[in-house]
């Protein structure tokens, strides 16, 4: 009777559910990072030193998810004033809010090949759906470990006002750019 | 991909331009508007300088960070509860004639909206960050009631206390990099100064009557306490920066004797004061000197 249930439930299941590979974020070779204009003169970088998450990827069903959370007191542009100021309520306010997520709702694809990535982005909690475009896609297994293994890299672009986070506008640009380049590992 | 802006799509008018200005908005216009109200209703109502506040506070918080309130960060809920203070102190002028009872609400009432400000970063600590982090806000808000009792009786001290607490916090607060916490901060400080500049002109005409049997103290207390926290757990103030701070109003309650010149009485209760904010707030930036990164 229990395997008839069991049988019963996962038959409700969307069959690429079930093909989809689980992969776990490696932390050590993802990049959370950003741009963004400074003053008008010229672009500043910062990335996030801590992120973790997971995603699911299965390019012969065509399925794919991904759930990233950023660790917005990681914030690192190089400079620890700077830095400070930017996990402040001026910004990040990374006391209160101190994650960053990215959950996807919706990928596309072109061919056999992941194209975006739509999801919420939630900073400050407020979410907003953003989209990033896959620009490499690379898998197999690790040279040294032996472990199957994916890299993404994708990037897309925010507009900081959408999340409340408003000061220095407009001297301080507006739209982010983001890039997430990431490596995980099959479960 | 990287995408160069070199300028903003668009460009804002010459008044845009002037209230996106700090300095106008946490300064020159809280100052104008609060003077221009004390003026105009030292007439109509004993809470002139009260509403003076309100108003030139409800018009730097919308300059500063806008008239949304979401997401319901604890800086919203600070401006939200300075806001209601003042209408509290404002609405309530008189009506409580026990001592205790005032005394037991000026304490009270802060301490309720410190912890509905802070609630969520508190939950985080460990329990011996919570135990400190509350007998450091029941300490803070003990101490600047006790001082402010002993100046309701006179407004010269009194707004001048205010002026340079608030000075201080607001300095103190940028300086350990949150400009916005200290733009507000620093908004209260500019409105006082317009009131205690009215008081200079105008005298009792303004002088909010019942002082010493009022909530009117509540601003003063419940806001220097808010900014001051949230600067320590949501910016960089080194928590023991509040301790000076705290002792502004009691120093100026130890400037002796009475000066028939409105003018120099506001001088002098507010010079220990002053003293006090520009020494603290320069020791705050000194220690975090460095290139700001912008």
């Amino acid at each position: 009777m229990k395997r008839i249930i069991l049988l019963a439930t996962l038959a409700t299941l969307p069959i690429n559910t079930l093909l989809a590979a689980n992969y776990t974020i490696d932390p050590g070779h993802t990049y959370v990072s950003f741009a963004i204009n400074h003053l008008g003169f010229s672009t500043m970088r910062g990335k996030f030193d801590r992120q973790s998450g997971s995603l699911r990827y299965d390019p012969a069903s065509k399925s794919a998810s991904v759930k990233i959370e950023i660790d917005a007191t990681s914030i690192d542009t190089g400079h620890d004033k700077r830095d400070a100021h930017l996990q402040s309520p001026d910004f990040l306010n990374a006391a209160e809010s101190p994650t960053i997520t990215f959950e996807s709702t919706a990928v596309q694809w072109n061919g056999d090949k992941l194209a975006s990535v739509s999801g919420d982005l939630t900073i400050l909690g407020v979410s907003k759906s953003v989209t990033l475009t896959v620009t490499s896609i690379n898998c197999g297994k690790h040279p040294f470990n032996k472990k199957d293994v994916c890299g993404f890299d994708a990037t897309g672009s925010i507009k900081r006002s959408d999340y409340g986070v408003n000061y220095g506008l407009p001297a301080i640009g507006e739209v982010l750019d983001l890039y997430i380049e990431l490596e995980a590992f099959k479960n | 991909m990287v995408i160069f802006r070199l300028k903003p799509q668009l460009e804002p008018t010459l008044m845009e331009q002037i209230l996106n200005r700090p300095e106008i908005q946490s300064a020159v216009a809280p100052f104008i508007v609060a003077l221009l109200f004390s003026l105009g209703l030292k007439k109509v109502t004993a809470s002139a300088w009260i509403w003076s506040i309100f108003a030139a506070f409800l018009i730097a918080a919308s300059l500063i960070n806008g008239l949304t309130l979401t997401p319901l960060t604890g800086t919203r809920k600070i401006i939200l509860a300075v806001l209601g203070a003042l209408v509290v102190s404002a609405l309530a002028p008189g009506v409580i004639q026990r001592a205790n009872l005032r005394r037991s609400l000026l304490v009270l009432l802060p301490m309720l909206a410190v912890l509905w400000v802070f609630w969520k970063v508190a939950m985080r600590m460990e329990i011996t960050g919570i135990a400190l982090f509350v007998t450091a806000a029941v300490g803070l808000v003990v101490a600047l009631t006790w001082a402010f009792d002993r100046l309701t009786g006179d407004p010269a001290s009194f707004h001048a206390a205010g002026f340079s607490l608030m000075l201080g916090t607001g300095l103190c607060a940028t300086a350990a990099a949150s400009a916005l916490l200290g733009q507000l901060a620093l908004s209260l400080s500019a409105a006082s100064g317009a009131v205690l500049l009215a008081w200079v002109l105008f005298g009792n005409a303004v002088k909010s009557p019942h002082l010493s049997k009022s909530l009117t103290a509540l601003p003063y207390i419940l806001a220097p306490a808010l900014f001051g926290i949230a600067a320590v757990l949501l910016a960089r103030l080194p928590w023991y920066a509040l301790i000076p701070l705290a002792t502004i109003p009691a120093a100026t309650s130890l400037v002796p004797g009475k000066i028939e010149s409105r003018f120099f009485s506001a001088l002098v209760q507010s010079i220990p004061g002053l003293v006090i904010a520009l020494v603290v707030s320069f020791w705050v930036w000194q220690t975090g000197s460095s290139d700001s990164g912008y």
